[in-house]
């Protein structure tokens, strides 16, 4: 086999994980040395599905012990294998990341002989990069479930971010699927880490071990949990381990079996998810308030509009007047605009006029906000409910064929995905 | 009505700010295809050290992040970059103190625009940008960007790639970086003759394989893939060769 054939197969097996940020860490060049991070993260290049590629995506074998049901390198799968060296992978690294093609690495193995000696080998293809090829470059390194603690913090403190994928929502959709990973095999390294995270703020020290943090993705309709479950759990991974990012995949019917759905989960669910996601994470919800418990998130509008009609009491609010707190929550201003709005009113009251000059944005707010006291919206709710399907519909259109992202054109340019 | 004309560096350019502050209809431009009015009064600028040092005090006096700000305006592509410049500095100057989040005026949204084209294609081509490695391991970048931003992108390898030597090539102005594996130096270029290094094929090969391999076929979304990576860009990218 060719090395440009190991190469298609393991970015093949490696491709249906949707992260590839490299945004989070403020790694410097060394004398001597090759490479740095930046904050922001950076998009090297786009494929034909619209997915930024900032870091070389890759496992180091396909070749599983495991047999878990959605995936198409489990050990009963017919297809083709391949395995990298620790060398291979640091040297083809350097030759893409001098040509300026990516922005570091993205490493992640199936299991082959056993946990323990899979984390080994990742943390050798780590070590080397670091030490001998003397790479400051972004590393995501994928941990293995049930592998030595050790080897794992060892890891942990040359890369730039680490993941342990819970893959399914729910402890008994686990057994069902992955019946040789369980929840405590992936929570445990998670919280493992938090912890050492932990010990080294308490001790007043610069961030040594994964300055980008953990993530975590979720297979959305390969099992029966609702949205609400989903939320739930994603708060309290944002609340309880500090998890940068909780990435959402829509379920996808590559693998036949009986214990999977027929059909995909559809894109508009997990846009839906994102959505909410971006709603806990910077604009102050809580998972209860956009989502009830056993409910979904609605088809018709985004969950933010969705709250915001069954809480039309506290709105309108005064542009000129409203804290931070309530213009993040109104329908259609985003972070950004509600910054902006905070920022130019200190000037001058801020009229109808004002905003849309600043681009605000006012399809869908304008029917909750007031500007000097002025309204500009639809009178009854009925009309207000109508208006922002009609509003919400020409955007879903745009939306609905987007890879995975709500926010994915700004963090197309930021590389924040 | 009179009209300055600059050679186009911000430095010239403080110096014209000079004159022109106190005149109340005038123009500043760099733009040598600048449609000149009947009554115009020609000015040619040349730089002046104490000129120029005296409008930077003023001023970095009220805020200390504009003379970085309007020195990135003035590397951006549009043709009004120094007018816009010379009314940002008036309503600085105003002011008294920092003017930039004086978003419902209409110069200071333009100016921003200006900055935000400058930085997003500044951040775009910190990516895009593609190095090509000669027989002598020199690195070499050709590209042709919207904006002259070959100094900042300078800034960013010079301490990414530290160790290596590379040129950053703008094509479109004729103009080029060169850092040393020390120093960089900006200056003028014309057209460059390489010969590639023998790992270079070997490299771009895997790349291209990368590239189609990582791509999800069922999920195609073309429009995104563009949005975020016009297709003008293209012609310099290994991958859509």
């Amino acid at each position: 086999m060719t090395f440009e054939e190991k190469l298609e197969i393991l970015t093949e097996s490696a491709k249906y994980d949707v992260s590839c940020s490299s945004s989070g860490s403020r790694r410097k060049n060394m004398s001597g040395g090759i490479g740095n991070a930046a904050p922001t993260g950076i998009c090297h290049s786009f494929t034909p599905d619209g997915r930024c590629i900032s870091l070389l995506k890759i496992l180091m074998s396909n070749e599983c012990v495991y047999n878990c049901e959605y995936c198409p390198s489990r050990n009963s799968a017919d297809s083709r294998r391949a395995r990298l060296t620790p060398d291979e992978i640091c040297s083809l690294v350097i030759g893409f990341y001098k040509r300026n093609y990516i922005e570091g690495l993205f490493l992640s193995s199936a299991v082959f002989g056993t946990p323990d000696k899979t984390m080994e080998l990742l943390y050798e293809t780590v070590f080397k990069l670091r030490k001998v090829y003397r790479f400051n470059g972004y590393i995501h390194l994928k941990g293995i479930p049930n592998a030595d603690p050790q080897t794992v913090m060892k890891a942990a403190a040359l890369v730039d971010r680490m993941s342990y994928n819970l893959e399914l929502p729910s402890e008994k959709s686990l057994k069902l699927l992955a019946p040789q990973k369980t929840r405590q095999s992936l929570l445990l390294p998670m919280l493992n880490l938090k912890s050492a995270l932990d010990d080294e703020k308490q001790n007043g020290n610069r961030r040594k071990i994964i300055p980008a943090g953990q993530t975590t993705q979720l297979i959305i309709g390969a099992s029966p949990e609702n949205d609400g479950q989903i939320l739930k759990l994603t708060e309290s991974l944002y609340r309880k381990i500090n998890l940068r990012r909780v990435y959402y995949s829509s379920y996808i019917p590559v693998v036949q079996s009986d214990k999977l759905p027929t059909v995909g989960a559809g894109l508009l669910r997990e846009h839906r998810l994102y959505q909410a996601d971006w709603l806990i994470r910077f604009y102050g919800f809580d998972a209860g308030e956009i989502c009830g418990e056993g409910e979904n998130l609605s088809k018709e509008y985004d969950p933010k509009c969705a709250w915001a009609l069954r809480n039309m009491h506290l709105f309108p609010v005064e542009i000129n007047k409203a804290p931070l707190e309530a213009l993040l929550r109104v329908p259609g201003i985003g972070a950004k605009s509600a910054y902006k709005i905070i920022e130019a009113r200190r000037y001058a009251a801020l009229d109808f006029d004002c905003l849309v000059r600043m681009r605000v944005v006012l399809k869908r707010a304008r029917h909750f906000i007031t500007c000097k006291g002025k309204f500009y919206g639809s009178d009854s709710t009925a009309q207000i409910k109508n208006s922002l399907l009609i509003a919400g519909r020409s955007e879903a259109d745009e939306q609905l064929c987007m890879f995975s992202e709500p926010a994915a054109a700004m963090s197309a340019v930021t590389g924040e995905l | 009505m009179k009209i300055f004309i600059t050679d186009g560096l911000p430095d010239t350019f403080f110096t014209a700010v000079f004159a022109a502050y106190g005149e109340k209809d005038c123009t500043v431009s760099s733009d040598t295809q600048l449609q000149l009015p009947l009554d115009g009064e020609i000015i040619n600028v040349v730089y002046d050290k104490e000129k120029s040092r005296r409008v930077l005090q003023t001023i970095n006096k009220y805020d200390g992040e504009a003379e970085s700000d309007i020195t990135l305006v003035l590397h951006s592509g549009d043709s009004r970059k120094e007018q816009i410049c010379l009314e940002y500095i008036r309503i600085l100057v105003n002011n008294k103190a920092p003017v930039k989040n004086m978003l419902n005026n209409a110069v200071i949204l333009s100016f921003n625009d200006l900055i935000y084209k400058m930085t997003g294609e500044i951040h775009r081509l910190k990516g895009l940008l593609r190095f090509t490695e000669s027989a002598e391991k020199i690195l070499y970048a050709p590209y042709s960007p919207d904006n002259d931003i070959t100094e900042y992108l300078m800034r960013h390898f010079a301490a990414r790639l530290k160790s290596e030597k590379f040129v950053i090539h703008d094509i479109k102005r004729g103009t080029a970086g060169v850092y040393d594996g020390e120093h960089w130096i900006l200056g003028k270029a014309n057209a460059a003759q390489i010969s590639i290094s023998e790992s270079q094929g070997f490299y771009e090969k895997l790349w291209k394989t990368y590239y189609e391999s990582t791509n999800v076929k069922e999920r195609p979304h073309d429009k995104q893939m563009k949005r975020s990576m016009p297709v003008r860009y293209w012609k310099f990218l290994p991958e859509k060769k």
